[in-house]
């Protein structure tokens, strides 16, 4: 019993570390532009395909094509954010969110027109497992796991201690303030949508290793991470930490222990559960 | 415009859809016509939420899917006859959106589409595992339909209800609630503040959008005579924002042109193949940004400029 909730967790953490790092891109569109940003998973998963196409059609090595999905995560997140959201910037909240819906629309057709309808696993060589008194740890989940850790690190140093995060976050706190400040509000939102683009890419690579991708597997991811933001706290990072990681897990366990079938079932219940007796989530100030 | 102007349009336009069946020899568009009046519906039921109370909700298409099903469970295991399960419907997804909307209308914008679209996983999910009631991903075929199948009238039927729908839609619009309604749009807050208790009328609009959606839901069901999982999907849900979006957001005249616009916009894009997602996704953005008022508000707004000559061109 103990042995099947330490192997659950394990299972647990690797996919929870890609949660985490889709709702980090997704906490810090949020909380500079106010943007539900849905088409997030898509792009992703355009990321992870490209991470796959790289490989098999031009025969790179895993480790040449990750740094250049990664490279169009960046360009591919300013874009977005210079020809779809920049327009609707000063209109009703709810245009950007019918942006994001079309633009979903437009990168899933693209993901089904360059790549198909097949499912798609990106090949590692990461084969062995480890046994560690019964419980068996998968390399390949383990250097997920690390990856997600050292990628949340770096964005969070990145984010604290550089001048530009402290722009990022002066924008968050107070636009107006900020432009007093000199701050450059046209670049922030590009910076911004780049690096989360970049983080979600990263995110997408993970889950073609992990799983497969296949078309609607990014609408999925992206609800996962708002129900991540939604646990966690709008706008907190260290929510997106926690919110990402129990998600992970109680998806895990469930999916052990009760049904898997019915494993988003009981991750959405525990997100409305959170809802109802903590509307702000588990980390977000009170309003 | 004024109002015997309106009404007259509203009377023409009704005439004009009641001479499809005659006009129309092709019969896949008379099916393609059927198809966009249910969607009239679910497209009416869209705006109260959306439109007029905005609240961006995506579960339209899942309240649709329980609507369908309920319909036709209760038609194979209790021996209903057709119109008192078509009747039912509603009533059933009203229990379910009472359940699903109290949660939901906790939280505000983005935050009540996600939880809405989250509901619309799970009602997918459901449907999909839960095979000894649903069965399955395979669906339900063989649903009986009335007048044994005759096109025509199921035509009048769907015109009809529509019709019905519409009308309603107009008169909560313009009763006192629908005021309210338009007031938690514009501010929440201050509907509060002057002692409204604002949850109680987000929770009308959404139960009765929902209901809206499982009349639809069912008609849908006993109009193909097959329904499974994947025809109420978030997909569909995002077809009911796009058909207030593209007619016009909080008129009563935009869902009807947006719903028969999401019905045959895919099938003049058929040309385009494997690009129509593509295209359809564009289409979307475009008009979001370039029209957020939509068809009828920019129709609107040309009436307004053409009715005052000399009023200033430069908009």
């Amino acid at each position: 019993m103990l042995i099947e909730i330490l192997q659950q967790t394990i299972n647990g953490l690797a996919i929870g570390g890609v949660y985490v790092l889709i709702a980090l891109g997704l906490t810090t569109v949020f909380g500079i532009l106010g943007i539900a940003h849905f088409a997030h998973g898509s792009i992703s998963m355009f990321g992870g395909y490209l991470t796959y196409f790289l490989m098999t059609g031009y025969g790179l090595p895993l480790i040449a094509a990750i740094p250049i999905a990664l490279a169009a995560g960046v360009l591919l997140g300013a874009l977005v954010e210079m020809l779809a959201y920049r327009p609707v910037r000063h209109a009703n909240h709810i245009n950007a969110f019918i942006v994001a819906l079309g633009l979903t629309m437009m990168v899933e057709g693209i993901n089904l027109q360059f790549f198909g309808h097949e499912q798609i696993v990106i090949p590692t060589t990461l084969s062995r497992v480890f046994d560690i008194k019964g419980v068996t740890v998968p390399e390949l989940r383990l250097y997920v796991i690390l990856s997600a850790i050292l990628l949340v690190a770096a964005m969070m140093i990145f984010v604290e201690k550089t001048k530009t995060g402290q722009a990022i976050r002066a924008v968050a706190e107070n636009r107006d303030a900020a432009i007093l400040m000199g701050v450059n509000v046209t670049t922030i939102p590009l910076i911004v949508f780049g690096i989360s683009t970049a983080l979600g890419v990263a995110a997408g690579i993970m889950v073609g290793a992990l799983f497969a991708i296949a078309p609607g597997i990014g609408e999925g991811l992206v609800v996962k991470g708002f129900a991540v933001l939604i646990l966690g706290g709008l706008g907190s990072f260290p929510g997106a930490i926690l919110g990402g990681t129990v998600l992970g897990i109680t998806e895990s366990i469930a999916a052990g222990f009760i049904s898997s079938a019915y494993k988003d079932v009981i991750a959405f219940a525990v997100m409305i559960i959170v809802l109802l007796v903590r509307p702000q989530g588990l980390l977000g100030r009170a309003p | 415009m004024n109002r015997p102007l309106t009404t007259l349009v509203w009377l023409l336009a009704f005439t004009a859809l009641a001479m499809l069946p005659q006009v129309l020899s092709v019969k896949y568009y008379l099916h393609l016509s059927i198809l966009a009046l249910i969607w009239v519906i679910v497209a009416q039921g869209q705006n109260l939420i959306q439109g007029f109370t905005g609240y961006v909700s995506i579960v339209q298409a899942g309240f649709m899917g329980i609507g369908a099903y309920g319909s036709t469970l209760i038609g194979i295991h209790f021996g209903w006859p057709i119109w008192a399960t078509i009747a039912a419907a509603p009533l059933i997804t009203a229990l379910f959106a009472l359940l699903t909307g109290y949660p939901s209308l906790r939280v505000k914008g983005h935050y009540f589409a996600i939880v809405t679209m989250a509901f619309n996983l799970i009602i997918v999910i459901v449907l999909v595992n839960f095979r000894e009631l649903t069965r399955g991903e395979a669906g339900i075929s063989n649903i009986p339909k009335p007048w044994d199948g005759d096109r025509d009238a199921y035509f009048y039927l769907a015109l009809t209800l529509a019709a019905a729908m519409t009308l309603l839609a107009a008169l909560i619009a313009r009763s006192r609630v629908g005021e309210i309604l338009r007031a938690i749009r514009q501010n929440e807050d201050l509907v509060g503040a002057i002692g409204i208790a604002a949850w109680k009328y987000k929770l009308f609009a959404f139960v009765i959008s929902a209901m809206y959606a499982g009349l639809a839901g069912a008609l849908y069901a006993h109009f193909q005579g097959f329904i499974n999982p994947e025809i109420f999907g978030v997909a569909q849900s995002l077809d009911a924002i796009l058909a207030v979006i593209l007619g016009g957001t909080g008129t009563i005249a935009g869902p009807v042109i947006g719903a028969f616009l999401v019905v045959f916009l895919p099938e003049l894009l058929r040309f385009a193949d494997s690009f129509r997602l593509i295209l359809y996704g564009l289409i979307l953005v475009l008009a979001t940004i370039f029209m957020p008022i939509g068809i009828v508000g920019v129709a609107k707004t040309v009436l307004a400029r053409l009715h005052r000559p000399g009023a200033r061109h430069d908009g």
